[in-house]
């Protein structure tokens, strides 16, 4: 046998042009299914897996299926706002405790997430350096975060601005990374996350200033009338909390009515997130309630149908790709029929000779299933990184 | 807040699109999760024998846990003794420790300004002034200031001092109960008990000070600060306020802007947070103006406790009237 | 010694067939198979070496009697005690000329691949004057070099019986001297029996014996006795 293997590689070798085609042909139809139907089931069971410890979400009525991208991923399109009312709402009622997210910003192509320690919480998301959230204008980042921008704690990073002349809108914030969270393969590790207060501070809800009472500001006063003041465009705005200027960081207006773009909502049993699915049926409700779940077992069994789809038609441009194979081998039998005319002459036998024939085809085989086992491996190692660059960056 | 917009179609499909694209390629790379170390909210679950911690932003409600919980339970009020709780404002290090308790326990009407400056994990917060927000106070003279298109804006405009009237001290000593008792901390007989105990005694300092205060019905008195104002109401009195500090001299225009408001209302009391420099209660006295002093014991005392500083106030009160 | 008895071979297009009467060569003996192109001097070797079957009558080598044979035994006897050496060369092109001389060890189980063996290859194409060429692939040569590769293939197995049809055929006139010069060496020294097909008249002197091929033509059914003048 160790002729015969000898005999075919060498015909192989010879030919590697041939022989590469034919591997890099049949390779593909073994692993393009095979390899579809793993990252179809790696993203299955990810997506399952968000949506499942997701149980319900709360957002502005719109598009469920935006509100669960953007709140479980942060990479779909930002939501409508909802009110802050619609969150305590949530909390009065005894049934649930809602998580607020406020997902407008991004820092650096990274998105940017307001909410609160319960989140942290939730997603089992765990510091690998530094200490969590405890002041305004700090922040904690995901792994990739990290890796990505070689922050470590004690860094700054500056929120972007939403549009170049974005004069009279989000402030850019610099913001002191104090905390930087272990990889958890999920998209929290691209996220930084900040207080919902700090976003409010982005959103230029809240902001820090010059005492406008101290006479030291006089000058950017417009004016003075009993204990009202009115300061002019000179008067310094803060874009950093710190320790020195953090007691003149203040809000405007009724917390009921700011922002946040959803929240998850984890009821306290099966009876309390049915009662809450019913209170938010109505057509006059300004947000909805939706199910992580179940949209998502609804999106998969319809992407699911045209992943089917899709393996047929690979399949079946499989199936042309393995005819032309088989017809390039008897092709290549018929221009070889001199040279098995000569080993027949010189005494070959029949066995060895048609050993070593079937030899390369089994060896064309057997690359391509190697080398389409290998590609597998790796699609389900690196998959999800190589997907999201090329999709979500 | 802006409500949704028109048809969600095209919003829907090209969501659906880049779901499709998502899951076609998308999230291999396995979940595992690997052993880890720290918990970003450091919660271990406590062991059986360690007592349940909670925090408090002022000593008030500091003094009512510690009466209601009694020994079982650790109260925490790190604020330090020379400082105001209002205007205190905590290191990191600091409110990580808040964090770490099992309770934090918010007076309520924007005390402690910090908090809004900081980040506290919510289920932990128990608004000991929630049921009662409706009735709370404004300080209608509190500064404004506007710059820019935006308007008008005020600050910190909620009189804060709750507890001073003690129909809500006992109301706010009946929310850290229901804390306490939700919160399974200890014996509920036990804490009903303590609960009744630290409201009866309120309730006497309720009655002892409506009946002193009944000498000053319907006069209008003087208040160094604007946190008497629960305490007015409560008693039916009024007051007006300057904001003058105990442990200073007050500066001439102090004194002319007192004059004057004097000539409006024929006022013979002022009302002080703490004992003044005796500098300033000779000048009051020149002017025809008591001054007695009423601790709201916001921070803790150096001697004695909630309800004997209190007790102090009453007798200051009745001795001066 | 070979002899053919009563041989008939049949064209499978029953144009013309083959009669071979009476027909002996002796161990050690060379022979060269002139005649015109479409005689069947090729079918002729090939029926010596069993590669094909005749219609009737007998091929006997040393007593046995190729037609009695499977067409596997036969395969067996020729890759043992025949060489075969062709006017094309019939060389792998995508074999190293050290392997197309090894192919006879690795296409039969009845020669087995030793290290020996590799040695004598060497041993073998360095006498031929190709031992510089081994690593080689052999449309890297030149006509002559690939001949001599072809031979030594046909030689390694030590045969007892050489079938060579035109192996000058594509060759120049120094190299027809070479090649003739290592098979008639070969034949020398191991007293094998060598067959040669050739239209080249110039190298007929070389041998001991010529066989006019014509007269093997269907027509005829004379029997032919040793030419005049046959050493």
């Amino acid at each position: 046998m160790r002729e015969v293997f000898y005999l075919a590689t060498r015909y192989l070798s010879y030919h590697r042009v041939k022989t590469a085609i034919l591997v890099t042909s049949i390779t593909l139809i073994i692993y393009l299914p095979v390899g579809l139907r793993v990252l179809a089931n790696q993203s299955r069971a990810e997506l399952i897996a968000r949506a499942k410890v997701t149980p319900l979400l709360l957002g502005a009525k719109g598009s469920p299926l935006e509100l669960t991208l953007n709140s479980l991923y942060f990479e779909s399109e930002v939501p409508d706002p909802m009110r802050y009312a619609e969150i305590a709402r949530v909390d009065s009622s005894g049934l649930a405790r809602p998580i607020p997210l406020y997902t407008r910003f991004r820092c650096r192509g990274f998105p940017i997430v307001g909410t609160t320690l319960d989140y942290f919480a939730c997603r089992d998301l765990r510091l690998k350096s530094g200490r969590t959230l405890a002041l305004l204008g700090e922040c904690v980042v995901g792994w990739e975060v990290a890796h990505r921008l070689g922050i470590t704690v004690g860094d700054h990073l500056v929120s972007s601005a939403e549009n170049v002349f974005d004069l009279a809108g989000a402030y850019p914030l610099k913001m002191r990374v104090v905390g930087v969270l272990e990889r958890s393969y999920t998209p929290d590790d691209r996220v930084i996350f900040t207080d919902l207060k700090t976003t409010w501070i982005i959103a230029g809800i809240g902001h820090g200033h010059q005492d406008l009472t101290n006479p030291a500001t006089d000058t950017q006063a417009l004016q003075k009338e009993g204990s009202t003041v009115v300061a002019n465009s000179s008067l310094m705005q803060y874009n950093e909390v710190t320790p020195e200027n953090i007691a003149s960081f203040h809000f405007h207006g009724d917390p009921r009515d700011f922002p946040v773009t959803a929240a998850i909502v984890l009821p306290k049993d099966e009876k309390a997130s049915t009662l809450l699915r019913g209170r938010y049926l109505s057509q006059k409700e300004p947000v909805q309630l939706v199910s992580p779940r179940e949209l998502m077992h609804d999106l998969l069994a319809t992407i699911f149908t045209v992943q089917s789809y899709l393996i047929a038609a690979v399949l079946i441009v499989g199936l042309a790709t393995l005819a032309t194979a088989i017809l390039v081998f008897m092709l290549s039998l018929r221009l070889r029929r001199r040279e098995i005319s000569t080993m027949v002459k010189i005494g070959g036998s029949k066995g060895r000779i048609s050993a070593i024939l079937v030899s390369e085809i089994v060896a064309v085989l057997v690359l391509s299933v190697l080398l389409a086992g290998g590609l597998t491996l790796v699609t389900s190692h690196f998959g999800s990184a190589i997907i999201r660059s090329l999709i979500l960056s | 807040m802006t409500s949704g917009r028109g048809p969600f179609r095209v919003r829907r499909e090209r969501a659906l699109l880049r779901a499709l694209l998502l899951l076609a390629t998308i999230f291999a790379g396995g979940c595992a999760q690997k052993g880890r170390d720290s918990s970003l909210n450091e919660r271990t679950p406590s062991p059986e024998h360690r007592k349940p911690v909670v925090y408090t932003v002022n000593y008030p409600l500091s003094y009512f846990a510690e009466r209601i919980g009694g020994p079982g339970i650790e109260v925490v009020f790190p604020t330090p003794a020379d400082l105001d709780p209002a205007f205190w404002m905590p290191q990191a290090e600091e409110v990580l420790r808040y964090q770490s308790a099992d309770l934090i326990l918010l007076n309520g009407a924007d005390y402690a300004k910090w908090v809004r400056r900081a980040t506290l994990p919510p289920e932990k917060l128990v608004d000991t002034s929630a049921s009662f927000a409706d009735s709370f106070l404004v300080i209608p003279n509190a500064i404004t200031h506007s710059h820019g298109p935006s308007g008008k804006h005020s600050h910190a405009g909620t009189v804060f001092t709750t507890w001073i009237d003690f129909t809500q001290a006992s109301r706010q000593a009946g929310a850290i109960y229901d804390a306490f008792l939700a919160h399974d901390f200890a014996d509920s007989l036990l804490l009903r008990r303590n609960l009744e105990a630290l409201q009866d005694e309120l309730r006497d300092l309720d009655s002892s000070l409506r009946s002193i205060t009944q000498k000053l019905s319907g006069q209008t008195l003087f208040a160094s600060h604007p946190i008497f104002q629960y305490f007015a109401r409560r008693y039916g009195l009024h007051l007006v306020a300057v904001l003058w500090e105990p442990s200073e001299y007050p500066a001439q225009e102090q004194w002319d802007h007192l004059a004057a408001l004097q000539k409006k209302h024929a006022e013979s009391w002022m009302i002080w947070e703490k004992e003044p420099l005796p500098a300033s209660r000779q000048k009051l006295l020149q002017m025809g103006i008591k001054s007695v002093v009423f601790d709201p014991c916001a921070n803790r005392p150096s001697d004695g406790d909630f309800l004997s500083v209190m007790r102090a106030n009453l007798e200051n009160l009745r001795a001066a009237l | 010694m070979i002899s053919l008895n009563e041989l008939e071979f049949h064209y499978p297009d029953g144009e013309f067939s083959l009669r071979i009467p009476d027909l002996k060569f002796e161990t050690g003996e060379s022979v060269a198979v002139i005649g015109p192109s479409g005689t069947g001097k090729t079918t002729f070797l090939n029926l010596i070496g069993g590669i094909v079957s005749a219609s009737a009558g007998k091929v006997m080598h040393d007593g046995t009697d190729l037609r009695s044979l499977s067409d596997p035994e036969r395969r067996a006897f020729r890759i043992r005690k025949i060489g075969l050496v062709f006017q094309e060369f019939e060389l792998l092109e995508y074999l190293t000329v050290l392997d197309n001389i090894l192919l006879p060890y690795r296409i039969h189980p009845a020669l087995r691949m030793t290290p020996a063996l590799k040695a004598r290859a060497v041993e073998l194409a360095a006498e031929v004057g190709i031992s510089h060429d081994l690593g080689r692939y052999v449309d890297q040569l030149s006509q002559g070099e690939r001949q001599r590769v072809a031979i030594c293939r046909a030689l390694l197995p030590r045969p007892s019986l050489i079938l060579a049809d035109e192996p000058t055929g594509n060759l120049d006139p120094r190299n027809k001297g070479k090649v003739l010069d290592i098979l008639f060496s070969y034949v020398e020294r191991e007293g094998a029996t060598l067959l040669t097909v050739t239209h080249d008249h110039d190298l007929l002197a070389r041998f001991a014996r010529v066989v006019d091929f014509s007269r093997f033509h269907a027509e005829t059914s004379e029997q032919l006795s040793p030419p005049d003048g046959a050493r």
